[in-house]
């Protein structure tokens, strides 16, 4: 009798513990025996801490992640039902858009900036090429409601989902209850987007024993660190801050980059400095996607470089000094760079 | 033996209590409900219908008026009382968001405190729920953060298309911060008394004809738009800081 008294108390502390447990994320309440399968989020070795935890208060699941990746791969996430967030971050080109400088949106529209690479986002501070993204929850309302890229209403959205067959028990198995929120499916987006991490190209294999640089890759490395990498830092290959890189303003767009979101004299013509991880795949580039080679970058940095532009970076103050020779070696560096096991992994896959 | 049986439902007991912080009425608690009546010079604001003229002679009509406010604590003897740190949003095109009630210690209190406007953390803070969810359109989607306050309306004096009038009133960094925090008193010789299990309330009157000067002159003429963070943003929330008083307190 007194056993089974004490194997009562015992069930009683593992039942309890385990509401706890789920009381603690904040808007998670699960019934018994319902808890998603929780993710722990890898940093890969050597690398830093990201600036906050942005599973924090959105702790990631297997289904959470499966739900948003379901989200994400959506078209009926746009008005008419032909755009989801896939159509311009396509997982072969590092979920960029593939050889377009500006994406299509709802009515054969096109967007006013390139689409950017969506990888490593959980060690960004903020999001967009003008950094006006303070939050990765926050960033798909921005393409949802543009009404040149997915033209919808969260209304509109939330009404396609309730009305689904399979979304109401997905967000159970992600949330605990078959409730269909904005914030339940902003916070399944961020699982999936903040999820896809690359740090596995041939670059981080040689970093880690795993592999060697040929002569070329070798020499293009060595003039990567003492030219590039004063903005495009190891190991994410980008600061995060926001740079004028010298370009001929775009008189189609007049764009002034983050100066529209701080307002600030300071910040004309200055753009978030993107990773190159994967930049032999995510062309073309730029925030406006001239570029649409390797080639035409780096001739850029040699001799394009306006350099009467007051906000001009100090950096690319006397231009860059790169032989024809070295231009190569570093291309031949940058494709090292490349991440098959992310842009090819089924995991991130329809 | 028969003690550790009387003791089962005491240890269920101190575990069911963990989750019951939503509610945390006691036996010494009230409830204060504050009612908003949002005006125009003095009179009950007609959305859509009425017609107003601004103090330099513009005239104009509104068809949304929204507004956050936060961080509710009543002052009195025993000190400064918070409320829950929830966020509610007064909306005119709604009846039900013309007022919010809160859990209050009982006892007797004199003067109202509040923040109007979201503060920076829930800015940056990813997606939020109840008054604060993008549903209800006081976020700004491609510089985020939240319109702490929102005039929409028509002006025959705006130059913008349709002679739209819309004030987006946000910003939550810097000099062109918009928060405001703002200390009401009751009216003379009024105090607000909050019995135990009982609700008292503050009727509050908000007032547009303060958007439009003191300290800055704001013109419709001039400035019919004002949809970003900024220096404009701020100037006007200066005048607005001042549209709130409390227009009576009644106590049960």
């Amino acid at each position: 009798m007194k056993t089974g008294i004490i194997i009562l108390l015992c069930l009683c502390t593992a039942l309890s513990a385990l509401l706890i447990g789920a009381a603690g994320n904040a808007n998670v309440k699960f019934a018994y025996g319902n808890l998603p399968d929780y993710i722990e989020f890898t940093i890969p070795a050597g690398w830093p801490k990201p600036p906050a935890n942005i599973f924090a208060k959105n702790k990631l699941s297997e289904q959470g992640f499966q739900l948003g990746k379901k989200l994400f791969y959506d078209t009926r996430l746009s008005k008419d039902g032909t755009i989801s967030c896939a159509n311009c971050h396509q997982q072969f080109a590092a979920f960029a858009t593939y050889d377009h400088d500006f994406s299509h949106g709802l009515n054969d529209q096109h967007t006013t900036r390139n689409a950017p690479a969506l990888f490593n986002l959980a060690w960004m501070k903020n999001l967009h090429w003008d950094g006006g993204i303070n939050h990765i929850e926050v960033q798909p309302l921005s393409p949802i409601t543009s009404p040149t890229e997915m033209g919808e209403t969260l209304e509109n959205i939330l009404i396609k989902l309730k009305t689904d067959t399979a979304y109401p028990k997905l967000f159970n198995t992600a949330f605990g209850t078959e409730e269909i929120n904005s914030q339940r499916m902003l916070k399944a987006l961020a699982q999936f987007t903040g999820s896809i991490v690359s740090s596995n190209s041939k670059y981080d294999k040689v970093l880690r024993g795993e592999a060697k640089f040929t002569y070329a890759e070798e020499n293009g490395y060595k003039l990567f660190k003492a030219t590039c990498a004063g903005c495009h830092k190891e190991p994410l290959f980008t600061d995060n801050s926001f740079r004028n890189n010298g370009l001929e303003i775009n008189t189609f767009l007049n764009d002034y980059g983050r100066m529209k979101i701080t307002g600030l004299p300071k910040d004309s013509l200055t753009f978030k400095v993107p990773s190159l991880r994967n930049v032999s795949v995510s062309f073309p580039y730029m925030h406006d996607g001239r570029f649409y080679s390797l080639g035409a970058v780096i001739e850029h940095y040699r001799n394009g470089i306006v350099t009467t532009q007051a906000t001009l970076d100090p950096l690319l103050a006397n231009k860059l000094t790169i032989s024809n020779a070295q231009k190569y070696e570093l291309i031949y560096f940058l494709n090292t760079l490349t991440d098959t096991s992310m842009t090819k992994n089924p995991r991130f896959a329809r | 033996m028969n003690n550790i049986f009387l003791l089962l439902p005491l240890y269920f007991l101190s575990f069911s209590n963990i989750f019951s912080h939503s509610q945390k009425t006691t036996a010494n608690t009230g409830t204060v409900k504050i009612t908003f009546i949002n005006t125009v010079k003095g009179k009950p604001l007609e959305l859509n219908t009425g017609n107003y003229t601004n103090p330099f002679g513009e005239t104009y009509t509104v068809t949304k008026f929204k507004y956050y406010i936060s961080h509710a604590s009543l002052a009195g003897a025993q000190g400064v009382v918070n409320d829950d740190e929830n966020f509610y949003l007064v909306d005119e095109s709604k009846p039900d968001a013309l007022h919010f009630s809160f859990t209050i210690g009982a006892g007797n209190y004199n003067s109202l405190n509040f923040t109007l406007g979201v503060d920076s953390l829930h800015n940056v803070s990813g997606a939020q729920s109840g008054a604060l969810d993008p549903l209800n359109d006081m976020f700004w989607t491609w510089n985020n953060g939240y319109i702490m306050a929102k005039l929409e309306g028509r002006s025959p004096q705006s130059k913008i298309i349709n002679n739209k009038l819309e004030f987006h009133i946000g910003g939550f960094m810097g000099e062109n911060n918009v928060l405001k925090n703002i200390t009401l008193s009751f009216p003379p010789g009024k105090i607000l008394n909050i019995q135990p299990g009982k609700t008292s309330e503050i009727i509050m009157e908000a007032d547009i004809d303060t958007w439009w000067q003191q300290p800055n002159d704001i013109k419709i003429a001039e400035h019919a738009v004002c949809s970003t963070p900024g220096a404009l943003a701020k100037k006007i929330a200066d005048n607005y800081s001042k549209m709130f008083r409390i227009k009576d307190v009644l106590n049960n």
